[in-house]
């Protein structure tokens, strides 16, 4: 299996003894030995993953590593944050998935309101089976814990990734100051119930939730 | 050496009389002591031949010459540096990376074309870095910017290295580079996997890679 490591907060190496990883396209700064790079159609998950895709918009360019030697991976000066997977699902956007193992399924879930109030539109990408994960966030990312009896409300734009039995709902804080321009800047959050851990990010993307 | 590192975004240098530094116009952000900053208007060493060299070479940045006595403080664009200590070898950077750099490095024009001919220019118009690189050779140390930190990694002959044109830094050593190109199919009907174009460091000697694909 694919041996991750970080190189500093910013620099994903891979160490690969013949098998394959899935990384975002175009996401290679160096590598030794011999390595092949090959665009995954649809996020590799053959043609029904693509029409689901694309019937999403949930846009995933992903490519298939594979080679023996040390394959180093960073977008954009982004903090990248390891995640190990031991059967369980994580759902993370796909504009925060730098790599993966070859191993692990990736698929696609519908989030409904959320999706749209974190301007990533209504699907959100899944990982699932024992491996591990890249994700990046822009500013180091937190991981919250969410237990029973202690939901988490987070910020759509803030929000990273979560694994775990968790629900989510969405809220809203729209209120009269909001109408009147004059809103908090908070008019949308995301409630965690559950048992799970939730990666948020000390920045905030684009949202609509964010300029009322 | 006169560079240390105040955190990963700032840069301290000592300076005594008699000694000279090389940085970026306008790379100042504080200084303690007699220090005087001269708009060094040949952008470097090497007399007018060298000013006209690299305004020909368009690796003409704006530099200053810094004198005197105390302690000053450099950074740019919130970039990360990175210090480089030199001890006899040649470093190439792109002049626009190249923050400050020690006045008793000699500093130089290298066109590309003289490493891999013909595709040494395809690989400066690929990078986007031009035809022409400058270098610097001698005792002394140089601080480099690069977006989002910098990797080191080590070139043997025995295990090349492959560098994303757009996340090259600098090297140093005995290195020989070449754009190779993985075009296929695949990228001719628009759907590659991005990686279409690598430079390949052969000889011994070290790559500096930073963590971005984006220019400065």
């Amino acid at each position: 299996m694919a041996d991750f490591t970080l190189q500093g907060s910013k620099v994903l190496a891979v160490r690969m003894g013949g098998d394959s990883v899935k990384a975002k396209n175009g996401a290679m700064v160096a590598y030794d030995g011999q390595m092949a790079f090959k665009r995954l159609s649809g996020g590799g998950e053959g043609i029904r993953g693509m029409v689901t895709r694309r019937l999403a918009g949930e846009s995933m360019t992903m490519m298939e590593v594979k080679g023996t030697g040390t394959c180093y991976f960073a977008d954009r000066a982004s903090e990248i944050n390891l995640v190990q997977l031991g059967g369980e699902k994580l759902w993370v956007e796909a504009s925060n998935l730098l790599c993966t193992d070859g191993g692990l399924r990736t698929g696609t879930a519908f989030t409904g309101l959320r999706g749209a109030s974190q301007g990533n539109g209504l699907f959100t990408t899944t990982l699932e089976g024992a491996g591990t994960a890249a994700i990046m966030s822009d500013g180091p990312a937190v991981v919250l814990r969410v237990a029973p009896g202690m939901p988490l409300t987070v910020d759509p734009g803030a929000y990273v990734a979560h694994t775990g039995n968790l629900t989510q709902q969405f809220q809203s804080g729209v209120n009269f100051r909001t109408v009147i321009g004059e809103g908090g800047g908070e008019a949308f959050q995301i409630r965690f119930e559950g048992d799970g851990l939730v990666y948020v990010q000390p920045s905030e993307r684009n949202t609509i939730g964010g300029d009322v | 050496m006169p560079f240390t590192q105040v955190n990963s975004k700032v840069v301290q240098a000592k300076i005594q009389a008699g000694q000279r530094l090389y940085s970026q116009r306008g790379a100042m952000l504080a200084y303690s002591g007699a220090v005087s900053f001269t708009p060094d208007l040949a952008g470097g060493q090497g007399g007018i031949g060298g000013m006209i060299g690299r305004r020909v070479a368009n690796e003409a940045t704006p530099l200053m010459t810094v004198e005197g006595d105390g302690t000053v403080m450099f950074g740019h664009g919130g970039h990360h540096i990175e210090v480089i200590e030199l001890s006899g070898e040649t470093l190439y950077v792109e002049a626009d990376r190249l923050l400050a750099f020690d006045g008793q490095l000699r500093q130089g024009t290298m066109f590309m074309g003289q490493q891999g001919g013909v595709m040494g220019m395809v690989r400066g118009q690929v990078t986007g870095q031009g035809l022409f690189t400058t270098t610097l050779a001698g005792n002394g140390a140089a601080a480099v910017m690069a977006h989002g930190g910098v990797l080191a990694l080590p070139v043997t002959p025995q295990s090349p290295v492959h560098v994303d044109p757009q996340a090259y830094v600098a090297h140093r050593g005995e290195l020989q580079n070449k754009l190779t190109t993985a075009l296929g199919w695949r990228e001719m009907v628009g759907r590659g996997s991005g990686e279409g174009f690598q430079l390949e460091l052969t000889g011994s000697g070290t790559v500096y890679v930073q963590a971005s694909e984006e220019k400065l």
